[in-house]
């Protein structure tokens, strides 16, 4: 493929990558046959706000789910966010910006 | 090449358009079941034959008069008249068009059995299909302002389609930013035509570099703002969350894969061919970028599996602007080789969101989970446009984004593909995340009988995955299909010369 400098071989690459997920799943059977799993009752028991609750009653939140990754871009989250309210006021204020800002870019751009 | 080709694939989904009430009526009165929903397959396969079909005579250089590659209505040559032009841009667009729509019609069969008014549904589905097949294929300016009009308005009472209060209000939003984007279109066809006099596009091309360059900017900025909202770019964006979400998944596919293309065709052709801006590039690709950081991180935060989807749908357009922005050969091919595998992935997942809603009744991703045991496959094709949508190898995204990234350094912006680089990284967070709340994990209790998607709703989902396939371990094919295309992007001489002659 035309991409510049070094070498990509898609058909070699996809061969190396199903390689490797061949050896990945030898490996975690490998793993399961050595070390058994040795659930408790105890270990299957799932607390929340002092009620135990099955297995089945419990997900994870999705808007949690990335809440480190979500805490680094913390200033986007206060600010930018917000701004997506669902009134179409804010909506139309935007698309008014926007033609503003690609107006003065242009301009800027033709010199 | 079938005689008469460009005009037929505008007028057979006007007429089938307009035939869906009668079919559906006389198949009601006779007790045919699925009438309808055949005969909208038979008509979206004879469009696309009938586009393919034009794909050897361009490659071949074939030129028949007054019929290809200009196709010269009534008689009456352009400017005078109007034309339909067509090159390896507009071409490109109308077999992505005509192709995702007829697995979005094929998918359609089962996905909406359930609802009812199938006969609106297909006909203002047809009539989307008239109006992207007039977008891609005129060569006259005005009539792509009203065959985009055809497309968008058809597209707003899709969005309303099912009745309910958030479709409906989902609706009127887009309806309302939609048509003021629409309107600045028009207005700046109206500044174009009292400059030059003229709507055929070559020939405004021929003669706008004739005016001064701040006489331009106010109508250049008309189009880029009007497109920018139909393609969801930054800051215009915000219509497009509420309506994918509301639409049914069927037509929501069809919004990310093929209106969304023609979209960045109309853009590609106003700043490209009609103003030849390239210097305006550098603001497309930044608008890009900023578009395709907002997305994800807007992606990252979603409880909705359309919503999440429609946030990764603006992220991916700011690749193709990235790529079209950095107006080398490489970013326009690295550019439109995405758009191409973004219409691939982006219509397979939300088929696949369809299918969850089709099943569970729901795409809150708080209340699925364990899926992979009741719909194996499903997931399995799930994580393949997963895969390919963030850019991991041996998929075709890794391709167009691997292109982009390289023409980011090559244009002398290693910071643009160092963004492009780690938004790829979220791209793939966020879907992790979508794959992990929806097929693994404990099964809740009101899904263990939940069943495999049926077979007619995977069929076009499976083709889409092979596809996924196929691009990213021969990419070249994907760079063969794409480069007449990027050769029409940066020969507008070529454009003109071919709709005017001598002229």
């Amino acid at each position: 493929m035309e991409f510049g400098p070094g070498f990509w071989g898609p058909i070699i690459a996809t061969a190396a990558l199903l390689l490797i997920t061949a050896v990945a799943w030898l490996i975690l059977i490998g793993g399961r046959k050595i070390t058994k799993a040795k659930p408790s009752a105890q270990k299957l028991q799932t607390y929340a706000c002092g009620e135990t609750l099955g297995a089945e009653e419990i997900h994870p939140d999705s808007e949690q789910f990335y809440s480190p990754i979500r805490r680094v871009f913390r200033p986007f989250y206060r600010y930018i966010r917000p701004a997506h309210t669902g009134i179409l006021n804010t909506y139309l204020f935007w698309v008014i910006a926007g033609l503003i800002i690609i107006m003065i870019s242009i301009a800027l751009a033709l010199g | 090449m079938i005689p008469h080709a460009p005009i037929l694939a505008i007028v057979l989904p006007l007429f089938a358009a307009f035939l869906m009430p009668v079919v559906g009526i006389l198949a009601r009165r006779r007790g045919i079941k699925r009438a309808r929903e055949w005969f909208a397959i038979a008509a979206v396969l004879v469009e696309l034959v009938i586009v393919a079909s034009m794909i050897p005579a361009l490659r071949e250089g074939q030129i028949i008069p007054g019929q290809f590659p200009v196709y010269e209505l009534g008689g009456w040559s352009p400017p005078w008249g109007i034309n339909l032009a067509i090159d390896g841009l507009n071409l490109f667009a109308a077999v992505i068009v005509a192709g995702i729509s007829a697995l979005v019609v094929i998918y359609s069969f089962v996905c909406m059995e359930r609802d009812h008014g199938l006969d609106q549904y297909y006909t203002l589905l047809f009539l989307i299909l008239a109006g992207m097949m007039g977008v891609a294929l005129t060569g006259d300016i005005f009539n792509l302002y009203v065959f985009f009009e055809i497309m968008c308005i058809s597209s707003y009472a899709l969005v309303a389609f099912r009745r309910k209060w958030q479709s409906i209000e989902a609706s009127i939003k887009y309806l309302i930013v939609s048509s003021l984007g629409t309107s600045v279109i028009l207005l700046g066809i109206a500044l174009l035509y009292g400059m030059v006099g003229s709507l055929n596009i070559a020939h405004l091309a021929q003669k706008l570099p004739l005016e001064p360059t701040s006489a331009i900017i106010v109508p250049l900025a008309l189009f880029v703002t009007g497109f920018g909202i139909k393609i969801a770019m930054v800051p215009l964006h915000m219509w497009q969350p509420d309506a994918y979400q509301a639409a049914p998944s069927a037509v929501a596919a069809l919004f990310s894969g093929a209106t969304a293309t023609i979209g960045i065709y109309a853009m590609v052709r106003v700043v490209y061919t009609l103003f030849g801006a390239f210097a305006i590039g550098i603001m497309l690709a930044v608008l890009g970028l900023v578009t395709m950081v907002l997305g994800a991180l807007m992606a990252l935060a979603q409880r909705d599996l359309k919503r999440l989807l429609a946030y990764s749908c603006i992220s991916q357009i700011g690749y193709v602007l990235l790529g079209l922005g950095l107006g080398t050969s490489l970013g326009i091919q690295g550019g439109l080789f995405h758009l191409f595998n973004n219409a691939i992935y982006k219509t397979m997942l939300f088929m696949i969101a369809g299918a969850i809603i089709y099943r569970v009744g729901t795409s809150n991703m708080d209340r699925l989970g364990g899926l992979w045991k009741n719909m194996p496959v499903t997931a399995m094709l799930f994580g393949v446009g997963a895969l390919a949508i963030s850019g991991v190898p041996p998929f075709n995204g890794f391709a167009s984004k691997w292109t982009i990234y390289v023409a980011g350094i090559e244009a002398g912006q290693p910071v643009f593909t160092i963004i492009a680089l780690i938004t790829s990284a979220l791209t793939l967070a966020y879907f992790l995340k979508a794959f992990n709340s929806i097929f693994l994990g404990q099964r809740p209790k009101h899904l263990s009988d939940i069943k495999e998607t049926p077979l007619p709703m995977l069929f076009p989902i499976m083709l889409l995955a092979v596809l996924c396939i196929v691009f990213g371990v021969l990419p070249q094919l994907g760079i063969d299909i794409v480069r007449p295309a990027q050769e029409a992007v940066m020969n507008s001489g070529g454009y003109i010369s071919a709709v005017l002659g001598g002229a």
